[in-house]
């Protein structure tokens, strides 16, 4: 059994981040660290800029300002695909897979930047293959992605199709597909929506399970008895602008996060 | 060569089977990263000048002139393939509609290449048939290939989810470049096989009619697996030859069985609708595609029905 990482080690740094759309500032010079082996939640109100947030770590929108620092190498320009070689990996809020593609096969489109350097590369062993004989590197991608749908409580399903697959075990999948990318950053993005509250209770687990195995997560949501359970650190959104960080006990107590959530019904 | 045991008929419908056959897999290769590209006509044409004026003007032989045109018009695909990186959907489908109406004027209004009168007297290769099929046989093990490997299940996703597909560390860019290119190498090929068979080719043999019916190929075959372009190439092209036949046969009919109404009226109707020197053609594709679309919208063949005809283990589906 893994220990608990104790490391004062920064995964990811923001500094001074910024994002507009028009006028609207969706962040507002947020500064913040996420510890290496840390589950650092990431919470606040509906369009605080979570996703956003989300967004500009994994490059799929650029930055208006500030810097992005990720294990002590700055990454505020590239494209997301070398984010998530640099080994930052996320899911998606609104379920983002691959409908035609099985779960086996979803799971080793993750794999495949991590097995082939560059399109060369995957364009010659596509090839060489001997003929109906699988390439060995195929081969062990798909052991490695059925050890993945095994942790991910998937066995057996790796033949259907992503949409056919129910919603919680889609979302459970979106992490599998995150993970064979090798992250040692993960992004989860509202991964109990949709959820009964019987997965919601499996989801700890599992996600206490990935930071046992060394990587570092960021979690944004809704549910907060998940969020106080899980956490070890805990940042606040409101309309852009961070206005509390701590652990989740002093989070609970804090009335700037307790007024920013007046009027929502969501017990603290 | 094979003329000893085919008769030129059937040796030149074989041929221009082949060469449609060839050009839908040049719509498949950008199709497979989820581009729909009108100008694979215009690759062609590329391809088509370029051989002609490579064996013509330069008296180089065939077999060398046919990948360097091949070459060439994969150089301009990923000329034109860069804009279209930006772009998807009806827009990409109007951007490379654009380039294979620029292509057509170049060609038209160049004397070099014979301008409006066209291009005449190209070099005929009397081995085409052996050629296509060749070519016809590489592209079916590349794609095959292409299918059960990483990069292939790659375009796939980016076929699905391109924000996804970036987000799990796929080179999109690189990759639908590729393909872009790939796809333009390929219809190059095609043109330039074309242009050696016919020895004549003009501004409006690569038309946009052409693009569609390329189009049209891997609609109706299927988009999702490598059998589909073939498929729906070859059905769509023996089609007209098939009727042909129909129409012969119908001759066959005792005029007895025919000579009253209504079976006067249904047997003339017939007769003259299985005319397919006219544009009767272009109906029953139009009504084969409306039929396609309600009964089978992701074409004859697709990767779900191989897969229950247990073709399974030649796909990455297995475990």
């Amino acid at each position: 059994m893994l220990d608990r990482p104790v490391t004062n080690k920064t995964c990811l740094a923001v500094e001074r981040l910024t994002k507009r759309f028009g006028a609207l500032y969706a962040l507002n010079d947020v500064s913040f660290e996420v510890a290496a082996g840390h589950i650092h939640a990431l919470i606040g109100p509906n369009g605080a800029g979570k996703t956003t947030f989300f967004n500009l770590v994994t490059g799929a929108l650029p930055a208006d300002d500030g810097r992005i620092v990720f294990e002590g190498e700055e990454i505020s320009d590239g494209r997301p695909f070398r984010r998530t070689l640099k080994g930052i990996a996320r899911t998606f809020q609104n379920i983002r897979l691959f409908p035609h593609l099985s779960a086996l096969e979803t799971v080793m489109i993750g794999e495949h930047c991590r097995s082939y350097g560059s399109i060369w590369q995957a364009l010659t062993s596509a090839v060489l293959q001997k003929p109906f004989n699988e390439a060995r590197e195929e081969r062990r991608m798909r052991e490695n992605a059925l050890e993945l749908l095994e942790f991910f409580g998937l066995a057996g399903k790796h033949h259907t199709k992503a949409s056919d697959l129910p919603y919680g075990d889609q979302r459970r999948l979106e992490m599998a597909r995150a993970l064979a990318t090798q992250p040692r950053l993960l992004l989860l993005d509202e991964p109990s929506a949709g959820m009964n509250p019987h997965e919601t209770v499996e989801l700890d687990k599992l996600i206490i399970r990935l930071r046992d195995r060394g990587i570092t997560i960021i979690l944004v949501e809704h549910d907060m008895r998940l969020v106080m359970d899980i956490s070890d650190r805990v940042t606040v959104l409101n309309f852009g602008t961070k206005i509390a960080e701590g652990a989740p006990d002093d989070i609970q107590k804090n009335p700037t996060v307790i007024e920013a959530y007046l009027g929502e019904d969501v017990p603290l | 060569m094979l003329g000893g045991w085919i008769d030129n008929y059937t040796q030149s419908v074989l041929i221009f089977t082949g060469i449609n056959i060839i050009a839908a897999y040049s719509f498949f290769a950008p199709f497979k990263t989820g581009q729909v590209s009108l100008g694979q006509a215009g690759f062609m044409a590329v391809g088509a000048y370029a051989s002609a004026v490579l064996t013509q003007k330069f008296g180089l032989p065939f077999i060398v002139s046919l990948p360097v045109a091949g070459l060439f018009a994969g150089m301009i695909g990923v000329m034109v393939g860069f804009p279209a990186l930006r772009i998807r959907g009806v827009y990409l489908l109007l951007l490379t509609l654009g380039f294979a109406e620029i292509v057509q004027v170049i060609v038209l209004s160049w004397d070099y290449v014979g301008g409006a009168q066209g291009y005449r007297n190209i070099p005929f290769n009397p081995n085409t048939l052996g050629y296509v099929a060749v070519v016809i046989i590489a592209l079916i093990v590349f794609f095959g290939r292409l299918e059960r490997a990483s990069l292939g299940r790659a375009m796939d996703s980016i076929h699905q989810d391109e924000t996804a597909a970036e987000a799990m560390g796929i080179d999109v860019v690189r990759i639908k470049l590729f393909a872009f290119g790939a796809g333009a190498v390929i219809a190059g090929i095609a043109g330039g096989l074309y242009a050696h068979q016919a020895t004549y080719i003009d501004s409006t043999t690569f038309n946009v009619m052409l693009a569609i019916e390329i189009l049209t190929y891997v609609v109706v075959g299927g988009g999702s697996t490598y059998w589909g372009p073939l498929a729906g190439a070859t059905a769509l092209t023996l089609l007209p030859e098939f009727l042909r036949a129909l129409r012969e046969w119908l001759e066959l009919v005792p005029v007895a069985w025919t000579d009253f109404f209504p079976m006067n009226r249904i047997y003339d109707f017939l007769y003259g609708f299985l005319d397919f020197e006219n544009a009767k053609r272009l109906i029953v594709y139009g009504l084969i595609l409306i039929l396609m679309m309600i009964v089978r919208p992701d074409g004859l063949l697709t990767r779900d029905s191989l897969m229950r005809l247990h073709f399974s283990r030649w796909t990455a589906r297995h475990a």
